[in-house]
């Protein structure tokens, strides 16, 4: 079974990864913040070998094989449509920001009219309209890095700005097409050669059933989620590299 | 959290007797719970996923040492910090402590049962910060001052009209407001504190090792605004919360959302490694992860009990159990009830402390069909009545065994998936444990059902 080479290649509680912050002697009290951080962290792994000794180990069971959807973009629609969001596809034929700009004007956003754009959404993309900052746009316009077909999720990097994903009422959310993936799985292993600090998974407006189980939307997040389908050849080019940051934390 | 287990048969006819609308607003809301997942688990391959998570799940267990530093090291290396409590207190001390480092006033949390099981916001109210839940249902709670009842829906007990009266007391809202109005009115209350809030604490729904990345589950958008807004994150893991890969991930979410309440996937999913990358980019400039024990590994090293600790925590149990709908969760005296409860606080707590919740059950079975990894919690029940009777901690038969056993001699079902377990445990004496069966089988030898069951093979057949 694939898992056990795989366990055997995870870093062992003796192996260099394993003590990251040295040994015991090396650590100062003040780089631990409760009292007995480290030797508690000694304690309870060497309590977990002691359980794990005992046992039989166990393989891992391999990939799940879930069913590959037929359609990735049929099937994207259908799930976040059923999640309460709405799907729609800009014109091919016009300027992308002057055909989102026609589309928002045309719904009722409220009386206030400012947009917060994600610092990431390209100038020919963005809606030719006022900005307002997150906290009191009366929409967001942000772009995806690719969407889910399984489970209807828009996959959203931070480097355009996280406030403005979570904190206006309605958010337009560009989706390049050809990022559109069938399965769960195939994104996440897409995603993981590139991981950024954060990777949200958007799968349709906010929702909540807490007050006598009526579904109500838009509690924290935003209560509108409108996907815009780019089918532009352009809508493939790859977006900016995303990085982890891999130098040591200074902690304060 | 103090832990009233102990008086599970008090509080339960308290409850009731006194509250009737508690069943109510439980029943319903876990019933429909129940529909989705059911409806859920039918849109795919249920049996081969839940398969599947059990056997990532065990393998996680065995080798939880391993896949625990690879994640520690992923996680520094992502620009995280890592800490390690083995107790509840500890675990408020290092919080306390990384929040008075950072100079932190406000806090907003997202849903954890973890921090209920440590009892987090007392103590870092104790130092003067101001703690506050932004899960609606959290929130009601913290209004009222009350425990979760429900893993998933926290407030499940409580019914729109007494969620109206609340309201109009605290938010100044109508007596009429429709649900959609009163949200947002917590919406409104709640958007200033996370503007406000210097750190954000959340759970973990998993921990992923190879990659250092924490997983959260979520509807509303609290826990995404939770940690990206402050400054601080703080996420507490308990250490069973390990997958070994990112592609595993895939299955969990799927799975879980199914379970719990149905859906594809949670609304939100927040896949975190670190803090912000670039100096000024949005979000968190610190992000911390506790890895919490508190029990955990003496469960680990039980013999049967550490099949508990595959629990995603979905609720699924919670919903299709009969005996947690007369009473929802608050009976049950700490933060883990239902059938789960019952088999994990035994562990966590210890017998003594947790009794008589083994008892708390028909075992009619339902949860361990529902469960998405599989956890044989009927199977687990009666290993937990076994070692009470051994050590003298099991009720009188009298009391809980013959009203269970009026229970299932009345459902055929249930009297012969009784039977079933009994055949499953028969040969290591577990089965005596059991009141129900002693009951009806007295002083004689326990009828010994064939093996497998007629039951199981009359639903195999069919399915």
């Amino acid at each position: 079974m694939k898992g056990k080479s795989r366990a055997r290649d995870a870093p062992g509680l003796k192996g260099a990864a394993a003590e990251p912050r040295g040994t015991q002697g090396e650590l100062g009290a003040s780089e631990s913040p409760g009292s007995a951080g480290h030797s508690s962290r000694h304690r309870v792994l060497a309590r977990i070998s002691r359980a794990v000794a005992r046992r039989e180990k166990r393989a891992h069971p391999g990939q799940l094989q879930t069913p590959q959807p037929p359609d990735p973009v049929v099937g994207f629609a259908r799930r976040f449509s059923d999640s309460g969001g709405r799907v729609v596809t800009a014109n091919r034929e016009r300027h992308r920001g002057e055909w989102l700009t026609t589309f928002m004007k045309g719904l009722n956003l409220g009386a206030t009219v400012g947009v917060a754009v994600g610092t990431d959404v390209p100038p020919e993309m963005r809606p030719n309209m006022p900005e307002a900052p997150p906290d009191r746009a009366a929409a967001g316009v942000v772009l995806a890095w690719g969407a889910i077909a399984e489970t209807g999720s828009l996959i959203l990097e931070p480097g355009g700005g996280r406030a403005v994903q979570l904190l206006p009422p309605v958010l337009f959310i560009w989706v390049p097409v050809g990022r559109i993936l069938g399965r769960m799985e195939d994104a996440l292993l897409e995603l993981q050669t590139r991981l950024p600090a954060t990777v949200a998974l958007h799968s349709g407006p906010s929702k909540s059933a807490d007050i006598g189980r009526t579904v109500v939307t838009g509690v924290h997040g935003p209560g509108r989620c409108i996907a815009v389908l780019d089918r532009t050849p352009s809508s493939l080019t790859p977006l900016r590299a995303l990085s982890v940051r891999t130098e040591a934390y200074q902690h304060r | 959290m103090r832990i009233r287990s102990n008086e599970y048969r008090k509080r339960s006819r308290e409850i009731i007797r006194g509250d009737p609308a508690v069943r109510e607003a439980v029943t319903g809301a876990t019933l429909a719970f129940d529909r989705n997942r059911k409806q859920a688990y039918e849109e795919v391959d249920a049996d081969a996923w839940r398969r599947w998570a059990e056997g990532v799940k065990n393998h996680v267990l065995t080798h939880l040492d391993d896949y625990l530093a690879e994640a520690e090291a992923k996680l520094e290396a992502n620009g995280a910090r890592v800490h390690w409590a083995a107790d509840a207190q500890e675990a408020r001390e290092i919080v306390t402590t990384l929040a008075e480092k950072a100079s932190v006033k406000s806090i907003v949390k997202g849903k954890s049962m973890l921090t209920e099981e440590i009892g987090l916001n007392s103590a870092l109210e104790s130092v003067g910060i101001r703690v506050c839940e932004t899960d609606l249902g959290e929130y009601i709670l913290q209004l009222l001052d009350e425990p979760p009842s429900h893993i998933l829906g926290p407030a499940i007990h409580k019914s729109l009209g007494e969620v109206r009266r609340l309201f109009a007391d605290r938010l100044g809202t109508s007596s009429e407001d429709s649900p959609n109005a009163l949200a947002h009115a917590a919406r409104r209350e709640l958007r200033d504190a996370f503007v406000d809030a210097d750190m954000g604490i959340s759970g973990a729904n998993f921990v992923v090792a190879e990659t250092g990345t924490v997983v959260l589950i979520e509807n509303e958008g609290n826990i995404r605004l939770a940690t990206s807004l402050p400054r601080v994150h703080v996420a507490l893991a308990g250490i069973e919360k390990l997958l070994p890969r990112m592609s595993d991930v895939a299955g969990f979410l799927q799975l879980t959302a199914r379970a719990g309440t149905g859906q594809p996937t949670g609304c939100f999913v927040s896949l975190i490694q670190g803090p912000a990358a670039q100096p000024g980019d949005d979000g968190p400039e610190e992000v911390h992860v506790v890895f919490v024990d508190n029990g955990r590994t003496a469960v680990l090293e039980h013999e049967h009990a550490w099949e508990a600790l595959r629990c995603v925590r979905c609720g699924a149990c919670l919903n299709v159990c009969p005996v947690y709908r007369q009473t929802g969760g608050h009976a049950y005296g700490w933060v883990y009830s239902g059938p789960i409860g019952s088999v994990l606080d035994p562990g966590l707590l210890g017998l003594r402390e947790a009794m008589p919740l083994p008892f708390a059950s028909t075992l009619c079975g339902a949860c361990t069909d529902a469960c998405p990894v599989r956890i044989p919690i009927p199977e687990l029940l009666l290993r937990w009545r076994q070692e009470a009777q051994e050590q003298g901690l099991a009720p009188k038969a009298e009391g809980l065994a013959l009203a269970a056993l009026a229970g299932v001699a009345s459902r055929p079902a249930l009297y012969r998936l009784a039977g079933s377990v009994a055949s499953r445990l028969g040969a290591t004496g577990a089965g005596r444990a059991l009141p129900v069966l002693r009951e009806w089988s007295g002083d004689r030898a326990a009828p010994q059902p064939s093996r497998p069951t007629f039951r199981r093979l009359w639903r195999d057949g069919i399915e």
